[in-house]
C-alpha cells in the first residue's frame, strides 16, 4: 500500500477544506486534502451562490452577520474573478411585518453590516421588475459567487504553495493509536487502490458528512443535514440580490448569478446527507414566494431544481433547524472527547469559509509550534486555466470582479463565435479543452468548471460535443499538456454521455412544463431519434469508470 | 374564404395541404414556424422493430392498439402517405430510397445505428448491412468531417462503429478556402457544398485519402448541399472513387430542411398558399362546426375562415401541445380536449432513456377514424376539423420510431379530398 506522509490531512473538498489546505500550505505546513468526489461535489456546489452581506443574520445570529460583513470585503479582494458585485436589497413586502424594517436597520448598525435605506422609486428605477407594493428598501453589499470557480481558485493557490489536493479519494477509515488519530486509509475511487496517509493532524472539514468522519475516530458529532431546495430561472429578472426583509424563511431570496436567477431555499431536516428528493410542494413554494417579489415570476422559464444539505452543527437541543446558529464551531476532540490528533470544523457558510479555515489552522499551528501568521486575506489568488483571462486579467493592474458580460466580451475579442461548444453559457472550445485537461473525470465535472449544460437547452447540443471532445482529448497522440489515458476508451465516452443525460434529467423533472418541457422533448428527439444514444448502452463501460456512480459518491437527488 | 386551412407546416400539415390543393381546393397553410422537420433526421421512420418487416409490424400494432394513429389511418393510408412523400421528393430531384418491408440501419453522429425506413439517396450507402466488417479484408469505412463543424465528430463516430465490429476510421478534412471564416453551422456548410469549387476541393482530399487508405465507403456529415444534394453526393463519389453517404448531425438538420423545401415547392406548384409566422391563438365555433380562426402576427389579429380545418401543429416538441403549468396540458391552437396522463406524478419515468418513454409525451388529441377530434365522452367536437401528425394522442412516435410514418399517413389521409 502506498503511504503518504504529511503534517495535516484535510478531509473534504468543499470551500472549508480548500480554505484550510491553502492556509496550511501558505504557513509552510505539509498538507494533503482528500475529497471523495470532484471539488465542490457536496454542499459547496449546491448552494445559490450568495456572497452574504451579513444582512440575513443581523437579528438572529449577530456574530455571523459581523463575520459575513468582514469576509465579504476580503473575498472580493482575494478572488475577484469568482465574484460579481450585484449589490443586494432587503425589501418589505405586503406579506412582511412592517415594523421589522427599523429593527433590521438598527441591527445592521449594531453588527457592522453596511446598510443604506433607499426609496421605493429608486428601487424601481434600478429593478423595474420588483413588486411596486414593496414599502421599504434597504441596500446592502450582497454579491453573487461562483463556488465552483472559487474552489478551483483556492485549490490552485494551495497547490502552488505545495499542498496536494486529491479528488475522488474517499476516507475508508481513520487510524487510531491509543487515544490519538495518526492517519487515515483512503481509497482512490478511480483505481480502487487504497493508500495510507500518516499525519500529525486530521482536519475534518467534511461539512454535512463531518459526523460520519468523526464516527470513524470514535467521536460523536451531530451534524443536522438541512436540505435546501433551489430553482434556477432562465432569466435575470433582477440584477440585484433580493432578500425579503424579515427573519429568514423559505423562498425568501433571489440571487442573480451568471445567466440565471436562483430562488431559494427550503430548510428540511433529512436523516442522511446522501439520500433526499425534491418534493413538488417545495418547487411550488419557491415559485409562489418568487411571485411576491417579482410579479410574473412564475411565467419565467424554470431551468432546473436542485438541493444541497447545509452542515448545521447541533450544539444542544434546538427544535427548529432554522434556529441552529449559522456560525461555525471548531471542535477540539482532545479537549472535548479525549481523542487527540483530530479537530472538526463544523457549521458555517460559504461566505465565512476563509475565516473558518484561519481559526482551524491557527489551532493546528499553535499545537504544532508553527508561528507563521495567516496570510490568506492578503494574497490575491490566480484563476484556473479554464476561466477567461481577459480584461485586467492579462496582467495590467488588478484583476477585475466577474461581470455578466465577461464571457461574451472575451468571445467577441477573440472572434470565437464559431468555437462555442456550449452556446447557452458561451463556453469556447479552448475553455472546454482546459476544463477537460484540468482532470475532469466525467461531464458533470466539466459542467461544474465551465457551466457547460447549465443553460436553457440543458445540454441538448453541448453534451454531444463535449463527449466527443473528451474522447478525442483523452485518446489523442501524446501532446504538450493534455492528459492522456491509454485506458480511456469509447466505452468510457459513451458512459459519460449516458450518465450526464441522466444527471440532467434528475434536475429537470421537478420543473418540466412550458418551454422547458418542450426543450426536454427536443433533447429526446436529438438523443433518441437522431443519435440513437440509447443503443450505446451495450457499448458503455458499466459504471463507465465514472466515479460518480460509485456508491460512496452517488447521491439520489430525486426519488426513483 | 378557403376550402381548407391547414394549421402547421410539418410533414403532416404539408402533405394534407398538398393533397387538398392538388384536388383543386383553395388551401391556406398557417404556421407559427417551420415545425420539427428541421430538427429530425430527414428520413421516414416507419416503425423500429429491429430486423423485421416494418409494414408487418405496423399491421400487428394496428391489431393490438386500436387507438394508435396508425390504426386510425389504416395500413393503406400508411403506404399511400409514404408513397406521396416519395413522389413529392422525386419530383424535386431528391429521391427517397428504401422499402416499407425492410428497415435500414444507418450510422448516427455518435456512431450508433438507427433504424429508419425511407431515406434520401444521399444516405443510402450507409446501410450497416453493406458496411465493411473488421476482418472482412475489403476496404475499410472512412468517417470524415471538419473541425470547424461543431455538430459532427468523426473520431467518436468511427470508434463506436469499431466497437460494433465495423472496420472504420475517422479523419478531419482541411477546410477548403471560402468567404466564410468564423462561424460555421450545418447550414453554412451545406451552402458551401452547393458551390462546385468547394466540393471539388473536398473531393480531391477524399481521393487522396482513398488512395492512401483504400476506403470503400465514406460517411460525411449531412451537410452536402441544400439545393443540389443528390448532385453534390454524385460529384463527391466520382471524385473520391468511393461510395459516399451522409450522417445526420445535431440540428439544424440539413436533410430536414431539404425535405421541407420539397414539400413547400409541391404545395406552391399546386396553387396552395402559405403564411409562416402566423400563430393561431383562438377559434370561433357555431355548434359542432369550426367557423373561424384567429392568428396573431405583425401586432394585429387576423381572422381566417374555411369550410374545413386540419390541425397539424405537432405534439409537445412541435408546440401543438403545451404544459401551461406543472399540471395542465392544453392544445394550443383551438383549445381542443386532450388525452393526457392522469396526474403529474405519472408524467415522467425516472430514467431519461427509459425504454417506453415518458407518458406525458403521449398526450394529444383523441380522434375518431376520420381523424375528427373527440371530447372525453367520445363525442365529435368539430365535424369540420381533422387532426394529423404528432398532435394525435396514443403514441410516442420518437420511442416507436414512427415519427414521419405517422405524419405521412395521417397527413395523406387528412388531405384526401
Amino acid at each position: 500500500m502506498q503511504t503518504i506522509s504529511t503534517d495535516v490531512l484535510v478531509i473534504g473538498g468543499g470551500a472549508t477544506g480548500l480554505g484550510c489546505v491553502r492556509d496550511l500550505a501558505m504557513r509552510g505546513m505539509r498538507a494533503v486534502l482528500v475529497e471523495k468526489g470532484d471539488l465542490t461535489h457536496g454542499t459547496t456546489g449546491r448552494y445559490h451562490g450568495l456572497l452574504h452581506s451579513g444582512g440575513r443574520y443581523v437579528t438572529k445570529d449577530p456574530q455571523s452577520a459581523t463575520e459575513c460583513a468582514i469576509e465579504n470585503a476580503i473575498l472580493r479582494r482575494i478572488m475577484p474573478s469568482s465574484i460579481e458585485d450585484t449589490s443586494g436589497f432587503f425589501v418589505v413586502t405586503p406579506w412582511d411585518d412592517p415594523d421589522y424594517g427599523d429593527v433590521f436597520e438598527a441591527n445592521c448598525h449594531k453588527t457592522g453590516v453596511p446598510v443604506q435605506e433607499i426609496s421605493v422609486d429608486e428601487m424601481l428605477r434600478r429593478e423595474p421588475a420588483l413588486n411596486p407594493q414593496i414599502s421599504r428598501v434597504f441596500e446592502v453589499h450582497d454579491g453573487s459567487a461562483d463556488s465552483f470557480l472559487a474552489a478551483h481558485t483556492n485549490a490552485r493557490s494551495a497547490r502552488e504553495h505545495g499542498a496536494q489536493v486529491l479528488t475522488y479519494h474517499s476516507v475508508v477509515g481513520l487510524i487510531r493509536e491509543g487515544d490519538a488519530v495518526v492517519g487515515a486509509t483512503v481509497e482512490d475511487l478511480r483505481s480502487g487502490e487504497q493508500k495510507r496517509i500518516d499525519c500529525a493532524f486530521v482536519l475534518n472539514a467534511a461539512g454535512a458528512w463531518a459526523g460520519k468522519i468523526a464516527a470513524m475516530a470514535g467521536v460523536k458529532v451531530t451534524v443536522v443535514p438541512g436540505k435546501g431546495t433551489m430553482v434556477a430561472m432562465n432569466h435575470r429578472m433582477v440584477n440585484t440580490v433580493i432578500n425579503r426583509c424579515k427573519l429568514p424563511a423559505d423562498g425568501d431570496i433571489i440571487v442573480p448569478i451568471h445567466t440565471v436567477a436562483v430562488i431559494g431555499t427550503t430548510d428540511i431536516h433529512v436523516p442522511d446527507p446522501d439520500v433526499y428528493g425534491i418534493e413538488p410542494e417545495e418547487v411550488q413554494l419557491m415559485l409562489d414566494e418568487g411571485e411576491k417579489l417579482v410579479p410574473g415570476f412564475k411565467q419565467h422559464r424554470a431551468l432546473r431544481a436542485w438541493a444541497g444539505v447545509r452542515p448545521l452543527y447541533k450544539d444542544q437541543d434546538v427544535v427548529n433547524d432554522r434556529d441552529i446558529s449559522r456560525t461555525y464551531k471548531l471542535l477540539d476532540h482532545a479537549q472535548r472527547d479525549g481523542v487527540d490528533g483530530i479537530i472538526s470544523m463544523v457549521g458555517g457558510k460559504w461566505t465565512t469559509y476563509r475565516l473558518m479555515a484561519k481559526d482551524a489552522v491557527d489551532e493546528i499551528a499553535r499545537r504544532m509550534g508553527n508561528t507563521q501568521p495567516c496570510r490568506t486575506a492578503d494574497e490575491v489568488m490566480p484563476a484556473p486555466d479554464f476561466d477567461h483571462h481577459s480584461g485586467n486579467h492579462a496582467g495590467e493592474g488588478a484583476p477585475s470582479l466577474y461581470w455578466l458580460g465577461k464571457h461574451l466580451a472575451a468571445v467577441e475579442q477573440e472572434h470565437a463565435y464559431g468555437d462555442l461548444i456550449c452556446e447557452c453559457e458561451l463556453v469556447t472550445r479552448a475553455r472546454m479543452q482546459a476544463a477537460i485537461d484540468s482532470g475532469a473525470k466525467n461531464l458533470d465535472d466539466v459542467r461544474r468548471d465551465v457551466r457547460m449544460g447549465m443553460g436553457p437547452c440543458q445540454g441538448g447540443w453541448c453534451i454531444y460535443r463535449t463527449t466527443a471532445m473528451l474522447y478525442e482529448q483523452r485518446t489523442a497522440q501524446p501532446g504538450a499538456d493534455a492528459i492522456q489515458s491509454s485506458t480511456f476508451t469509447i466505452q468510457h465516452a459513451n458512459a459519460a454521455l449516458l450518465h450526464f443525460l441522466q444527471e440532467r434529467w434528475k434536475g429537470l423533472t421537478p420543473v418540466l412544463w412550458g418551454d422547458q418541457l418542450r426543450q426536454a422533448r427536443l433533447d429526446e428527439l436529438i438523443y433518441v431519434n437522431v443519435m440513437g444514444a440509447h443503443r450505446l448502452r451495450s457499448h458503455a463501460e458499466q459504471g463507465g469508470g465514472l466515479v460518480t456512480d460509485h456508491p460512496e459518491v452517488a447521491t439520489e437527488y430525486v426519488k426513483a | 374564404m378557403y376550402d381548407t386551412i391547414v394549421i402547421g407546416a410539418g410533414i403532416a400539415g404539408m402533405l394534407a395541404a398538398i393533397g387538398r390543393a392538388e384536388a383543386g381546393e383553395r388551401v391556406l397553410v398557417l404556421a407559427k414556424g417551420h415545425g420539427a422537420t428541421h430538427w429530425a433526421a430527414g428520413c421516414l421512420d416507419l416503425l423500429d422493430i429491429g430486423d423485421g418487416d416494418p409494414l408487418a409490424g405496423v399491421e400487428s400494432l394496428i391489431a393490438d392498439h386500436p387507438d394508435h394513429p396508425y390504426a386510425l389511418a389504416g395500413v393503406d393510408a400508411v403506404q399511400a402517405g409514404a408513397a406521396r412523400l416519395r413522389a413529392v421528393c422525386e419530383a424535386g430531384g431528391y429521391p427517397l430510397v428504401g422499402s416499407l418491408r425492410r428497415n435500414l440501419l444507418l450510422p448516427t453522429a455518435v456512431g450508433a445505428l438507427r433504424t429508419t425506413c425511407l431515406v434520401p439517396a444521399t444516405m443510402a450507402a450507409g446501410d450497416a448491412r453493406q458496411l465493411p466488417k473488421e476482418g472482412d479484408g475489403g476496404g475499410p469505412l472512412l468517417i470524415a468531417g471538419f473541425r470547424k463543424l461543431r455538430d459532427f465528430f468523426p473520431p467518436m463516430v468511427a470508434a463506436n462503429l469499431r466497437a460494433q465490429g465495423f472496420a472504420a476510421e475517422g479523419a478531419y478534412l482541411a477546410l477548403p478556402p471560402s468567404d466564410r471564416t468564423l462561424d460555421f453551422s450545418t447550414v453554412s456548410f451545406a451552402r458551401l457544398f452547393d458551390q462546385p469549387a468547394f466540393r471539388a476541393d473536398v473531393g480531391r482530399q477524399l481521393r487522396q485519402l482513398v488512395q492512401r487508405g483504400g476506403y470503400s465507403r465514406i460517411g460525411l456529415p449531412a451537410v452536402l448541399g441544400l439545393a443540389n444534394a443528390t448532385q453534390v453526393v454524385g460529384d463527391l463519389q466520382a471524385a473520391a472513387g468511393a461510395l459516399i453517404f451522409e450522417i445526420p448531425t445535431l440540428p439544424a438538420s440539413v436533410p430536414g430542411m431539404r425535405l421541407y423545401r420539397m414539400l413547400e415547392a409541391a404545395l406552391l406548384r399546386a396553387g396552395g398558399r402559405m403564411q409562416i409566422g402566423a400563430f393561431v391563438q383562438r377559434a370561433e365555433a357555431q355548434g359542432d362546426r369550426l367557423d373561424a380562426i384567429y392568428t396573431e402576427a405583425a401586432a394585429r389579429e387576423q381572422r381566417h375562415r374555411a369550410a374545413r380545418y386540419i390541425l397539424a401543429t405537432g405534439g409537445i416538441a412541435g408546440g401543438g401541445v403545451r404544459a401551461v403549468d406543472a399540471t395542465t396540458l392544453v392544445e394550443t391552437a383551438l383549445g381542443l380536449p386532450l388525452r393526457t396522463p392522469n396526474a403529474r406524478a405519472d408524467w415522467f419515468a425516472a430514467r431519461f432513456l427509459n425504454e417506453t418513454g415518458h407518458p406525458v409525451f403521449r398526450s394529444g388529441v383523441a380522434t375518431d377514424s376520420q381523424l375528427r377530434p373527440l371530447d372525453a365522452a367520445g363525442q365529435v367536437v368539430y365535424q369540420n376539423v381533422a387532426i394529423a401528425g404528432s398532435a394525435l394522442a396514443g403514441c410516442d412516435s420518437i420511442r416507436e420510431g414512427s415519427l414521419e410514418g405517422i405524419a405521412a399517413a395521417t397527413g395523406w389521409m387528412a388531405g384526401r379530398a
